[in-house]
């Protein structure tokens, strides 16, 4: 009885001192609206295009296998050849994010592998049509 | 000053103080409570390493004041099936105790309302009124989580009750007096809380039980009952409860300050400093409240078994021991 309340006290001296700590440490949170975090690697948001190198810019050729495989119909997806034999290149991307369940089917199976995931997680609007994305001028912004 | 000669003279000099200390001590409950919620919430988020309140004033200490023009401008919701008379009741008993215990609490050798003889038998009194309100508000409101709070914080209130008194007793055998200022005189030479500290912890953990905080908050615990006996109220009644709680929280340090930490007496050796004995009397007491914070932010609440056995096999036993040992003590010095 005795070793409980002397026990059972020491232990509620050690928590006490635990916070009484804490209330000098640095804070942990980050105040969001005015300071914004770098995201993982692997978080997932809206897809864009990646930059390659060689050629300064995207690497889509318009085969349209993102607007075929993808489940919802969100991805909209037009390409022009700039002369009669060459190859066909995006002149238009668009998706429709708020449909957008973020599967990565597209990222899966673009065969050139321009398409990746952002690192966005801004994404709430005002309006339903705020969630079209221009993937194109994304990247023309970004550049 | 003309004005003020008038009013002494039409009230009399005893009414004029009553009604002055009553409108000051109605300025100190409310600027009170605004203070301890700041604080409050500081020093939880402070605790868990946040920043809490910021954007409203410097340092965040309007934020309050918006929080009660808020509930000031909402609704008063009535629910249909409550016992309308005692759930309007409930939130002004809850309230008009607190305002009563302010009389006879000795906030410097001259700041007191009233030298009651009995001045401390007077706080608890009233201060019981409290558990009165709580369960007529937890009966009224028709709802099985405000009963099951009330219910609780009845049986924890009277059960916490017997340890209190016993403790405060063999400060009052000590001090010989139920006068709160002669209980601050007799500590002229050393605090009760270094003569007696057994008598102290007791009281400042049962006083914590009183005020229903946690580790003791079981009549409101969140998880498990909603918001307890006050499920029901809202806007302005809701804030009665609220400002009471952090009242009764003023009370309660300012009644250990005045027991056991020498009242409005400078800290031992500070004596010398030219500083008014209120400001010690509200050093001490804001001491004592961040301390029983900063308690509600280390502890888990206790389950409702173990806090009656602690009670009942811990507290009030040791209470009684410690008040027979020292009514001997004190009978053998005189």
């Amino acid at each position: 009885m005795i070793k409980d309340i002397v026990e059972g006290g020491w232990s509620l001296i050690a928590g006490m001192w635990v916070t009484i700590r804490r209330i000098y440490r640095p804070v942990v949170t980050v105040q969001y609206p005015r300071k914004y975090l770098e995201m993982s690697p692997a978080y997932r948001g809206h897809i864009e295009f990646a930059q390659f190198p060689e050629t300064g810019s995207h690497n889509c050729v318009a085969c349209g296998t993102c607007m075929r495989f993808c489940p919802t119909n969100v991805i909209k997806v037009q390409g022009e050849k700039t002369h009669t034999h060459s190859e066909k290149r995006a002149s238009l991307y668009f998706i429709d994010f708020s449909h957008c369940s973020l599967c990565g089917l597209c990222v899966a199976n673009c065969p050139t592998q321009t398409l990746k995931f952002s690192g966005e997680y801004d994404l709430a609007h005002y309006s339903r049509w705020d969630g079209v994305v221009d993937l194109i001028q994304r990247l023309e912004e970004s550049a | 000053m003309a004005a003020w000669q008038n009013l002494v003279n039409f009230l009399g000099p005893d009414l004029t103080r009553i009604v002055v200390g009553l409108v000051g001590v109605l300025a100190l409950v409310q600027v009170n409570a605004l203070f301890l919620v700041w604080l409050e919430r500081k020093v939880a988020a402070h605790i868990q390493l946040r920043i809490g309140p910021k954007e409203v004033g410097p340092f965040g200490i309007l934020q309050t004041i918006v929080d009660g023009i808020k509930l000031v401008s909402k609704e008063l919701i009535t629910p249909r099936h409550v016992d309308r008379k005692l759930f309007m009741l409930a939130p002004i008993a809850v309230f008009l105790p607190v305002l009563v215990s302010f009389v006879v609490i000795p906030f410097s050798e001259r700041l007191i309302i009233r030298d009651m003889n009995v001045g401390l038998l007077l706080i608890f009194a009233f201060s019981t009124f409290n558990v009165l309100a709580v369960l007529v508000g937890g009966w009224a409101s028709n709802n099985k989580y405000s009963l099951l709070g009330a219910v609780r914080a009845v049986a924890q209130n009277v059960a916490y009750e017997i340890p209190l008194l016993l403790t405060v007793l063999s400060v009052v055998m000590w001090s010989n007096s139920l006068q709160m200022s002669e209980i601050v005189a007799s500590q002229s030479k050393v605090w009760n809380v270094f003569w007696m500290p057994v008598a102290a912890l007791i009281y400042l953990i049962c006083a914590t039980a009183e005020t229903n905080r946690a580790p003791f908050d079981i009549p409101e615990a969140e998880s498990e009952l909603v918001a307890g006996f006050h499920t029901e109220y809202s806007g302005m009644r809701f804030a009665l409860f609220f400002l009471a709680e952090y009242s009764n929280m003023l009370i309660v340090a300012a009644v250990a300050t005045t027991l056991f930490f020498g009242g409005w007496k400078s800290f031992p050796g500070l004596g010398f400093l030219p500083v008014p004995g209120w400001i010690w009397f509200f050093a001490k007491t804001y001491v004592l409240i961040f301390v029983a914070m900063w308690v509600r932010w280390t502890f888990p609440r206790l389950r409702f078994d173990q806090l009656m056995n602690f009670c009942w096999k811990i507290m009030i036993p040791v209470a009684l021991l410690h008040l027979i040992v020292y009514a001997g003590v004190i009978k053998i010095i005189n």
